[in-house]
């Protein structure tokens, strides 16, 4: 039987169908076609799947329940370049690093980063690398990623002095 | 020569939709009135089918339809051994495999539904040593083995579990180890483990009736699965058609075919209709393919003086219950296992065995880490024992020009440089003191070299097709597929510089579909920079004749006279003379609308020269046909309390003809290596006694981390041009990944004075060595 649930998802108001079985990655791809988040396993070892959830990176395939869900905050991938389209700076980092190569994991850890840098724009590199080893990347070997996160980091700081 | 475009780093072409979500993979696709399967796999991993009965299955709610191996009881094969079928029949051969599937409105009701298909078995002896299963006459995965349609270039053992023999023999194998004053031997296991490309293989399918039909995949080899579904079901190849979107990663995983002829068959039970079927991240472990898995015993003889006079090897691939993706890696690891060094002697069979695991298939690096780990390991251990540096007697022995190589083919200048690799490791590696064993950490530094030829049909060939728009604008399409290697950027590259054109001129393909796309062999073995490059040059030249022709009309020159420069193409003795190109786009029209000349599209493609099969007798010939050389190198620490091993600094230097791009590159060598790690010092698939796969989860099956990599990592290009490479450009992408390994057990035996033969290397080997 299904209900009804309600969620802010990148500063909209979105009134979904649950039947209080489906995790958040599943109600933001199939509900709401916001395929940005990848599911890479399904049980959040890899954090393909990662969003900001209420501020915090959360693994969307392991959020589920109505009294997790209902209410909540969620920006994802789609939400985080400005409405012209403009990146912003983790993505841009991203690109200049060189950080992207399969992409499939890609929204996941600029997600992981954004909740990271937004909430400790100064994060020490033993932050940085506990919050990214969260996540799993078969192509990059991560050196180009951990360069990303740096970039991003200096890049926000720009951003906010400007 | 000045390049405007080679060499230099741009933004990816296809990084925007990636870092912003808008790039599509295939399980992001919607299709209207999709439906969605789910595949039964069975309880036992050998085992006889006696009955299944899908009736109360078939009554589950939302199920469409139920479908077993019996709806479609026939055989394919993308490499030419066909000894595989979309679902078993009457038979299951390991644990993965597709049983039934079950056809529904939702993946809910799919799932649903698969418990209550009632599945009669006679379990059977399971097998899971090569070597044991390639002994054993008793128990047989394939007792038709006999029977089986295979090409020419296969050597299976009828009545015995091996699918394929592959035999190297050249010179005199005897004389050889007479002519030796030294020898050293060692055997080596190098375990099955899984690609891991972080998006899971799914496809989506849907037929027009029962003779045309229409696939979404997550695929290297779109090619491959339109020949192989059309051949199926006997349909014209031209009716299949094949769409990749974006691709998550394939390292080999995805090539050939895997889970589309199952698909395809499922699918054709409701024409009309679209069916979706994803794999969960176990069923990509137990359910398409793995990689390696290997025991060998290998010897190699050397005169005092350090010349390598024979090499002997006896190789038995765990391939799993079908060989049709495995056999070529049994013939490549067999003839590469000497390593990258000229000798006159060698003795090589290379089996590839049946066992009750996943089927084996491509895995970046095919065939050559498993062989590099022997040859590698081997030249260690004779530097050993006669007392020289493993480098000079390296360095002694390397290909180079003149030399011949396993096959019996000619090395050439042209074909890379080991000796220059080689300096560029020592330089980085040994220039400052090693670090003294202390309390806690003992120190360790190994080399090992290495050397990669593509292996794939002789026919394989990469294609091209430039069209002019009539701004002067181009799209260039190719059939190679983008799984994050970089090749679309690669391509805009070689395109502009050879169309002299602004690189945001230059539009490349994003998706792949057979329909539309050039064809493209498969993307495999590092061939596409290389293959598709070359494409392009020749493609780009014919483009540009048309322009040339057409502007010739217009001056009322002659063609040969013109030149071309991205804008205009100009007479070479009075440049003012010209035509734009976006006039010569479609022909040219005067301005009462007469319209002379061509339309400026063209296409053409590029294979190797002169590659065949190896000859069957010695297993010699062009097999190898265009090599890249390199060498890796690293410095460890061992920790004596808990034998975690940490990379302090891993060198790699190859030579890559020539750079295309210095961040792609880079981003190609630095994942492979720690992709490399990951098979050396963790990734293990573990089975049960029966066969069931035990840590088939990214939570048991462990891989590289960001606090696993190495704290440095170095790496230098030697750019010796390719005769024929794309601005001499040769092959890597899987390189990286090849000698890292034996380069590891190399310092890990520098470290604690013990030979490792056993990949991965865990840290309670460690301990136990230490003991």
């Amino acid at each position: 039987m299904s209900e009804w649930i309600t969620l802010t998802v990148n500063g909209v108001r979105r009134t979904v169908s649950y039947t209080g079985k489906e995790s958040l990655l599943e109600i933001l791809r199939n509900a709401l076609d916001l395929t940005g988040a990848k599911e890479g396993c399904g049980y959040g070892a890899c954090g393909s799947c990662t969003v900001v959830v209420n501020g915090e990176a959360v693994k969307a395939c392991t959020l589920r329940g109505r009294e997790k869900l209902e209410g909540i905050e969620v920006l994802t991938i789609e939400g985080l370049a400005d409405p012209e389209g403009n990146l912003h700076p983790i993505q841009e980092a991203f690109l200049r690093a060189g950080a992207v190569q399969c992409g499939f994991c890609t929204p996941g850890f600029i997600m992981r980063l954004y909740a990271l840098l937004k909430n400790k724009p100064e994060a020490t590199e033993e932050e940085i690398r506990k919050a990214l080893s969260e996540n799993l990347c078969r192509c990059t070997g991560y050196e180009a990623i951990w360069q990303a996160a740096h970039l991003a980091q200096e890049l926000m700081k720009e951003t906010r002095l400007t | 020569m000045a390049f405007r475009y080679i060499g230099k780093s741009f933004e990816r072409t296809d990084g925007y939709a990636k870092v912003t979500g808008a790039a599509q993979y295939v399980a992001d696709l919607k299709l209207p009135r999709m439906l969605h399967a789910q595949i039964l796999r069975p309880e036992f991993a050998h085992a006889r089918i006696q009955s299944i009965d899908t009736s109360e299955a078939e009554r589950s709610e939302g199920v469409v339809r139920v479908v077993t191996g019996k709806d479609c009881p026939l055989f394919f094969s993308a490499a030419g051994f066909y000894d595989q079928r979309p679902l078993a029949v009457d038979k299951v051969r390991h644990g993965g495999e597709p049983v039934a599937a079950v056809i529904a409105d939702t993946l809910d009701h799919a799932k649903k539904a698969l418990p209550k298909i009632k599945v009669v078995v006679e379990p059977l002896p399971v097998l899971l040593d090569p070597a044991e299963a390639a002994r054993n006459k008793t128990v047989l995965i394939h007792e038709r083995l006999g029977e089986y349609r295979h090409l020419g270039s296969y050597f299976p053992e009828p009545g015995t579990n091996i699918f394929h023999h592959y035999r190297l023999r050249k010179g005199d194998i005897d004389a050889g180890f007479k002519e030796a004053e030294v020898s050293v031997e060692g055997e080596f296991e190098f375990s099955l483990s899984a690609h891991s490309a972080m998006e899971p293989h799914g496809a989506i399918c849907r037929w027009e009736g029962k003779d045309r039909v229409e696939i979404w995949a997550s695929t290297q080899a779109p090619f491959a699965v339109q020949q192989t579904v059309a051949e199926m079901f006997l349909l014209p190849h031209a009716h299949v058609r094949v769409h990749v979107l974006y691709l998550g990663g394939g390292f080999g995983g995805k090539s050939d075919v895997t889970i589309e002829p199952m698909v395809a068959c499922v699918a054709r039970a409701v024409p009309g209709v679209a069916v979706r079927y994803i794999c969960s991240r176990k069923e990509v472990m137990t359910s398409t393919v793995l990689g390696r898995g290997m025991k060998a015993r290998a010897r190699l003889g050397a005169r005092k003086d350090g010349t390598f006079t024979a090499f002997q090897a006896e190789l038995y691939f765990s391939d799993g219950a079908y060989g049709d993706a495995a056999a070529n890696i049994v013939t490549v690891a067999g003839h590469n296992c000497v390593g990258p060094y000229a000798i006159e002697h060698c003795h090589v069979d290379s089996y590839g065995v049946y066992t009750n695991t996943p089927p084996v298939g491509a895995y970046r690096g095919y065939g050559h880490p498993e062989g590099c780990f022997i040859s590698e390991r081997l030249v260690d251990m004779m530097a050993r024992k006669l007392s020289v540096s493993p480098l000079d007697l390296r360095r002694k022995n390397f290909l180079c020009e003149g030399r011949k190589n396993s096959l019996g083919e000619t090395i050439r200048d042209h074909n890379g440089d080991l000796f220059k690799c080689l300096l560029n490791v020592e330089k980085e590696l040994f220039t400052r003191p090693k670090p003294e064993e202390d309390e806690r950490y003992l120190y360790g530094r190994g080399v090992a070299s290495m050397m990669k030829s593509p292996k794939g049909a002789p026919n394989a060939s990469s294609c091209c097709q430039i069209k002019f728009c009539s701004d002067g604008s181009v799209h260039v399409n190719l059939g190679g597929i983008e799984m994050g290697q970089g090749s679309q950027q690669a391509m805009r590259q070689i395109a502009a510089e050879a169309l002299r054109l602004p690189l945001d001129r230059v539009s490349v393909f994003r998706e792949v579909d057979t329909q539309h796309s050039p064809w493209e062999w498969q993307t495999v073995a590092s061939m596409f920079t290389y293959r598709g490059g070359n494409a392009i040059l020749k493609t780009a030249e014919k483009a540009i004749r048309v322009l040339k022709e057409n502007a010739a009309v217009v001056l009322r020159v002659l063609a040969d006279d013109l030149d071309y420069d991205g804008e205009c193409v100009f007479l070479k003795t009075d440049p003012d003379r010209k035509v734009a190109v976006k006039d010569l786009a479609r022909g040219y029209m005067y301005e009462n609308g007469l319209t002379v000349g061509e339309v400026a599209e063209a296409t053409a493609g590029d294979r190797i020269p002169g590659y065949v099969e190896p000859d069957p007798k010695f297993g010699m010939g062009t097999a190898g046909g265009t090599w890249t050389f390199g060498c890796q190198g690293c410095e460890l620490r061992v920790d004596k309390k808990t034998g975690e091993v940490t990379i302090e600094e891993f060198i790699s230097s190859f030579d890559v003809g020539r750079v295309i791009s210095p961040q792609m590159i880079r981003g190609q060598i630095v994942g492979g290596v720690v992709m490399g790690i990951g098979q050396t010092l963790k990734e293990k698939i573990e089975f049960s006694e029966q066969g069931k796969m035990t840590n088939a989860t990214w939570i048991r099956y462990k891989m590289p981390r960001i606090q696993d990599i190495p704290k440095r990592q170095t790496v230098v290009f030697v750019e010796t041009p390719e005769k024929r490479g794309p601005f001499g450009a040769r092959c890597i992408a899987e390189h990286p990944m090849v000698a890292v390994a034996p380069t590891i057990l190399n310092a890990l035996y520098d470290a604690t004075g013990h030979e490792f033969f056993r990949l991965p290397v865990l840290p309670k080997d460690i301990l136990e060595a230490l003991r």
